[in-house]
Formats: C-alpha cells, sequence, structure tokens
C-alpha cells in the first residue's frame, strides 16, 4: 500500500453505507419539506414541523453514528476523531465573534479527504456537537447541522481525484466552496418555514402555493439575508485550503499512517526453534532451577 | 427544610426546559412570553451551575438582536400582514422585475409591527429557554447518559472537549513565538502556518493518549456479540425505511396519508430500538452516579405542566393565547400566567448547587 492512499479508519460497509445515505435522504426531506408538502399538512402543521424534524433528526443521527461506528472503535481512531472533534469545536471558539464565519468545515473536509467518508460523517457530526457543547449552544439547529455537517465529511471523502495528485488541492478547494454556499442554503431552510406570515413581504413561505412561487421566495429570501454570510463563509474556506490544505493533508496523512489503521492484526502461533520429533507442540519452558539461597 | 447543597440531575433540568419551551412555542402574548424569560432568569440566578461560564447572557443578547432585527425588517420591507393604521411612511423604492414581489419602503402600519413584535418574542422566548437548560445543567453532563452502543462516540466527544481548550492554548504559544521572531500575526497565509505545527502537537498528544489507552486493555472487552450488532443493523435499516415511508405518506397526502404517521411512529420505534440492542448487557461502573430524588420529579413536573396548560388553551382557542395586533394589552388567561409562576419554583425548592471556592 502506497503512502498516498486514504486510509479508511472506519470501514464503510453496506449495512453502514445503506443506513448514511437513508438518514441524509430523510436529512434532505426535513430541509425540503416546504416545496413539496401539500397544502393541507401545510397549513395545519407548518408551526410543528420544525420541532418534530428536529426530534426525528436526532434520533436518526444517533442512529446512524451507532450504525457508522457498529459499537466498537479502537482508541486510535478514537484519538484522531478526538482531534477532528477538538479542531471544529476550537474553531467554533474562534469564530463566535466573526458572525458564522465558521472555518470549521475546513478540517471536517481535511479529515473525510484522508480518512474516508465514514470517518469523514462521524468527523463532521462530532465537530459541531464539540462546538455546541463548548459554546453552550444546544438548540434544535444542532440535529440539523450534525446531519449537514457530516454529509460535507462524506461528500469529502467521495471526491473522485486521486490522494496526493497536482488537482486534488483545487478540487477540494472547490468542494470547500460549494459546501460553504450549500449549507448556509440548507440550513436557513429548517426555520424558513417557521417565518411564516412574518418573513418579509415577497419572501416568505405561502403554504400551497405552486413550488415555483415558494423557490421564488425563497431565493429571494437567501439572497437577501443568507448569502452575505454564506459567501464569505465559502470562500475562506476555499482559500483554507488552497493555503494550507496541502501541509493539513500531509499532517493528518502522516498521523494516519503513524496510527496504522490498516495493518492487519493477526495472532499467530510464533515458530518453533528448536522442532521436537516426539511433541511438535510448544513445550511449557522449564522453570528456572533454584539455586539454595 | 434544608436540602444538601448538590447539582441537580442534568436530565430534570432539560425537560424543565423543554418543557417550558414548549408552552412558549404555543403563544404569541407578549405578557406571556415576557413571563416565560422572566421565569428563566430567576432560575438560572437561582440555581446555575457555578463551575460554567453562564450562557444564558449570550442567548438574551441573541434573543434581543432577534426582535430588533425582525422588527426594522419589517418597518423596511413588510410582512403578509396589511393593517389599517399607518404609523409612518418611508419612501418606496422602485425593484428590478425578478423581485416584484419584494416591496421596500412604503407605509409601515402599526398591525404589521406589533405582529413582526409577537413573533420574534416567541423565538426569544424559545431561545431564553433553551439558554436556561444550558446554564443550569452543562449539555456535557448528558454525555453520560449516551446508551452504551454509543459510548466510543462518547468518549471521542469528551477526548475533543478535553483536548480544543489546549488547541487554543497551543495556537497561542505558537502565534507569540512567531511574533517573536517578526512575523505580524494577521491574514490567512499565517493561520495556515499556525495550523501545522498545533495540529502536529494535537495528534502527538491524541496517539499517545490512545497508546496510553491502549496500554490500559481499553475496548478488549468486547460486549457485543456478532448476533447483536446484526440485530442492531436489521433494526435501524428497517427502522430508516420505515421513518422514510411514513414522511413519504404523510407530506404527500394522495400517497396514502392514513398510513404515514403509523409508519412512521413504527420506524422510528425500531430504529431507537437498534441503540438499545446489547446496550444492557454492558455493565460500566459509574462515578459518583448522579441521584433522582423528589425535587427532580416535581422539577420535570412544573415544565410539563406549563407546556400541556398552554397546548390546551391553544387547541381550546382560549382568549389571549394568540393575541390581536392592536394598540392594546392583550387579555391574559390567568391559568396560563398561575402555570408559568408555578414553572419559576424551581428556583426556591430544589437544592442548591455547591458554591465553587474562588
Amino acid at each position: 500500500m502506497t503512502a498516498g492512499t486514504t486510509r479508511r479508519a472506519i470501514p464503510l460497509r453496506w449495512p453502514a453505507a445503506v443506513a448514511v445515505s437513508l438518514v441524509c435522504t430523510v436529512g434532505l426531506l426535513a430541509f425540503v419539506w416546504p416545496f413539496v408538502v401539500s397544502a393541507e399538512f401545510a397549513t395545519s402543521h407548518g408551526n410543528d414541523a420544525p420541532w418534530f424534524f428536529a426530534v426525528l433528526l436526532a434520533l436518526l443521527a444517533l442512529v446512524c453514528l451507532a450504525e457508522l461506528t457498529s459499537g466498537r472503535l479502537d482508541a486510535k481512531t478514537i484519538a484522531v476523531l478526538g482531534v477532528a472533534a477538538a479542531a471544529g469545536g476550537g474553531m467554533r471558539l474562534l469564530s463566535a465573534g466573526t458572525a458564522g464565519l465558521e472555518p470549521m468545515f475546513f478540517v471536517v473536509i481535511v479529515a473525510g479527504r484522508v480518512l474516508g467518508p465514514g470517518v469523514g460523517f462521524v468527523s463532521g457530526s462530532l465537530a459541531v456537537t464539540t462546538g455546541a457543547l463548548l459554546t453552550g449552544g444546544v438548540g434544535p439547529w444542532l440535529p440539523f447541522q450534525m446531519i449537514c455537517a457530516g454529509a460535507v465529511g462524506l461528500g469529502a471523502g467521495l471526491l473522485p481525484v486521486a490522494a496526493g495528485a497536482r488537482a486534488e488541492r483545487w478540487v477540494v478547494a472547490g468542494y470547500a466552496l460549494l459546501t460553504g454556499l450549500g449549507y448556509g442554503l440548507l440550513m436557513n431552510l429548517w426555520f424558513w418555514p417557521f417565518l411564516g406570515a412574518n418573513a418579509p413581504t415577497g419572501m416568505g413561505f405561502v403554504p400551497g402555493a405552486p413550488v415555483s412561487e415558494n423557490l421564488n421566495h425563497y431565493g429571494v429570501f437567501y439572497l437577501a439575508t443568507s448569502l452575505g454570510w454564506d459567501l464569505p463563509r465559502g470562500v475562506l474556506n476555499a482559500v483554507l485550503v488552497l493555503v494550507a490544505g496541502p501541509a493539513l493533508l500531509r499532517v493528518f496523512r502522516r498521523a494516519a499512517r503513524r496510527a496504522a489503521f490498516d495493518a492487519p492484526v493477526a495472532f499467530e502461533q510464533p515458530p518453533l526453534r528448536t522442532a521436537l520429533p516426539d511433541d511438535p507442540r510448544v513445550r511449557a519452558p522449564k522453570p528456572p532451577e533454584v539455586v539454595g539461597r | 427544610m434544608h436540602l444538601r447543597e448538590r447539582l441537580q440531575h442534568p436530565a430534570a433540568w432539560w425537560l424543565w426546559g423543554l418543557g417550558l419551551a414548549t408552552a412558549a412555542s404555543r403563544t404569541a402574548n407578549p405578557v406571556l412570553l415576557l413571563l416565560v424569560i422572566g421565569v428563566c432568569v430567576v432560575v438560572v440566578t437561582e440555581r446555575r451551575d457555578p463551575a460554567t461560564p453562564n450562557p444564558l447572557v449570550p442567548f438574551l443578547l441573541i434573543g434581543g438582536f432577534i426582535v430588533a432585527f425582525r422588527v426594522v425588517l419589517t418597518a423596511v420591507l413588510g410582512n403578509g400582514i396589511n393593517g389599517p393604521t399607518v404609523v409612518f411612511s418611508l419612501p418606496r423604492v422602485p425593484l428590478p422585475d425578478w423581485a416584484s414581489g419584494v416591496r421596500l419602503g412604503g407605509p409601515v402600519s402599526l398591525e404589521s409591527l406589533l405582529f413582526a413584535l409577537y413573533d420574534s418574542l416567541r423565538l426569544a422566548a424559545i431561545l431564553t429557554c433553551l439558554g436556561a437548560a444550558n446554564a443550569l445543567a452543562s449539555p456535557r453532563r448528558l454525555l453520560r447518559y449516551l446508551p452504551a452502543t454509543l459510548y466510543d462516540v462518547g468518549t471521542a466527544v469528551v477526548v475533543g472537549l478535553t483536548f480544543a481548550p489546549q488547541l487554543l492554548s497551543d495556537a497561542r504559544t505558537v502565534r507569540s513565538a512567531r511574533t517573536l521572531r517578526g512575523h505580524e500575526g494577521r491574514g490567512i497565509r499565517e493561520i495556515s502556518r499556525l495550523a501545522v505545527p498545533v495540529l502536529e502537537t494535537a495528534f502527538e498528544r491524541s496517539l499517545g493518549l490512545a497508546a496510553s489507552m491502549e496500554s490500559r486493555g481499553y475496548g478488549r472487552a468486547v460486549r457485543s456479540t456478532v448476533r447483536d450488532r446484526r440485530i442492531a443493523s436489521a433494526l435501524a435499516l428497517v427502522g430508516l425505511l420505515g421513518v422514510l415511508g411514513g414522511l413519504y405518506g404523510l407530506l404527500d397526502s394522495s400517497a396514502g396519508g392514513a398510513l404515514g404517521l403509523p409508519l412512521l411512529v413504527v420506524g422510528a420505534a425500531l430504529a431507537a430500538a437498534s441503540l438499545a440492542v446489547g446496550a444492557s448487557r454492558d455493565s460500566r461502573s459509574g462515578h459518583r452516579r448522579e441521584q433522582w430524588a423528589w425535587t427532580e420529579t416535581l422539577t420535570v413536573l412544573t415544565g410539563i405542566l406549563s407546556a400541556a396548560v398552554l397546548v390546551v388553551g391553544s387547541v381550546r382557542g382560549w382568549e389571549g393565547i394568540v393575541p390581536t395586533q392592536r394598540a392594546e394589552l392583550p387579555a391574559v388567561p390567568l391559568v396560563a400566567v398561575v402555570a408559568m409562576l408555578i414553572a419559576a419554583t424551581p428556583a426556591f425548592f430544589t437544592p442548591r448547587p455547591r458554591q465553587v471556592d474562588a
């Protein structure tokens, strides 16, 4: 195995892969339901739906994490995940004053890139959780963020570019820009229907209106309120990847090599030092003779 | 009556906070919402966990910011409410065709302003309830109640929580070292220079930790069997499929809306059961287990009571739960006020947290 290959600290077996894709689908539904929902559901449940989805997604995120880690991680994986979570949480602490310009994704993307999609998902959601626990900001938005950040890390692990290739830096930077924008685009959606009639004219969720009208309203809402924050965030993450990405990828790859995640562990019988003709099994070594005291 | 000084069970405070948040989410009455905020402030000042910085203050600030922002935005951009009482008029700005639905400037009515104020006040009240729960019981104390199937993930979070402050102090050290060498500590290039030594140190430390964990036998005692894991996977997958199908049924009522909710509930229950499979076999001992006494039960009950009263009120349509947007004090349902005041009593009957020696 060459040094450049992706090391998968958490192998993505098929049940876990299916579970992650199902959870991501439900997560996507939890964001885009205002556009697909029928009119009577929207008018009767529009106010409860964000809370309902927050509870549902919290449960599903936990199930997904349990399924991915399959109940058991080794100490080295925990250590690496701990560093990713700490870096993400630390970035959260630092960026508290910069109005949500979170450079956290940068670390998540690098971790997912080096250690595979499984670790990408877990480290993304753990980074968000750690940040929330550190800043005391646990709320209904946390499950949505966990799924979103997890998906960002997962996607970084699945990017179709050879590790260590010259193009990797640019592909990852483009990915960081896109996810920076897309994260904001999705995260607004969890509370947008909640605004209801209180959103500015022409920017609110109208239950029962055709999809095109709601999409138009949301587009205007996004341009007016969110793009100003999302664009700098995406650009910042992309620039960070361009400038520091290669060095950080090297740091992560070195750590992954030192931790030797894919070193096969096998227990073999040690070769016998002296083959005994009558007894092929190992004999218990003789206890050293006690010399008279 | 004197109770021994201790921290209450974190789950009790979180259930209380969630109950109060549910109550706040059901009403738009400004008097009730201000009462909720007041209750949170009183309980937090009396019974806050003294070991952590108070997170209620930033939550209150964010809430205040939301209220101000929404009122200003409504004045400039208007909202879905058009009332007859025009307070003042702003100059109207013509907009391009694609944004034809948006109104910039124009007459500002009292009704739309009041609606924005009440609605954002509700959001601020919900945020305050969550901030209060964060302040009364630090959410990291809830980590130990994760089911055993998530024990490893919880450990990773604890490692992260421990390392994050060290990471920051490392960054500070590296930065001051660079400043001493005459580098300006600013800009993105500087951040990337910082990132490498800081992360290298973090990995060094964490792999050292991993080595010491392994040498002490961490993760060697595997109690879950292959059968357990297969059952858990099967439950999780079937449950997730059920959730997805149920959601589809709920959202698209033409495709059997009646089937949606039961399917969703069963799916969620199965998925939750997958977390519990094999968890009972794990017999970890706990250090300093938290106790659940009558004060905890009573705290939870007061939270549930306030939620229940407001839910019943909003379903029955009591006068004043959804106030009219007129320039008058809205009617205040007395029962709801009493329920809110009862929700404030945990400030007095619960045990005091132990004071940290300064």
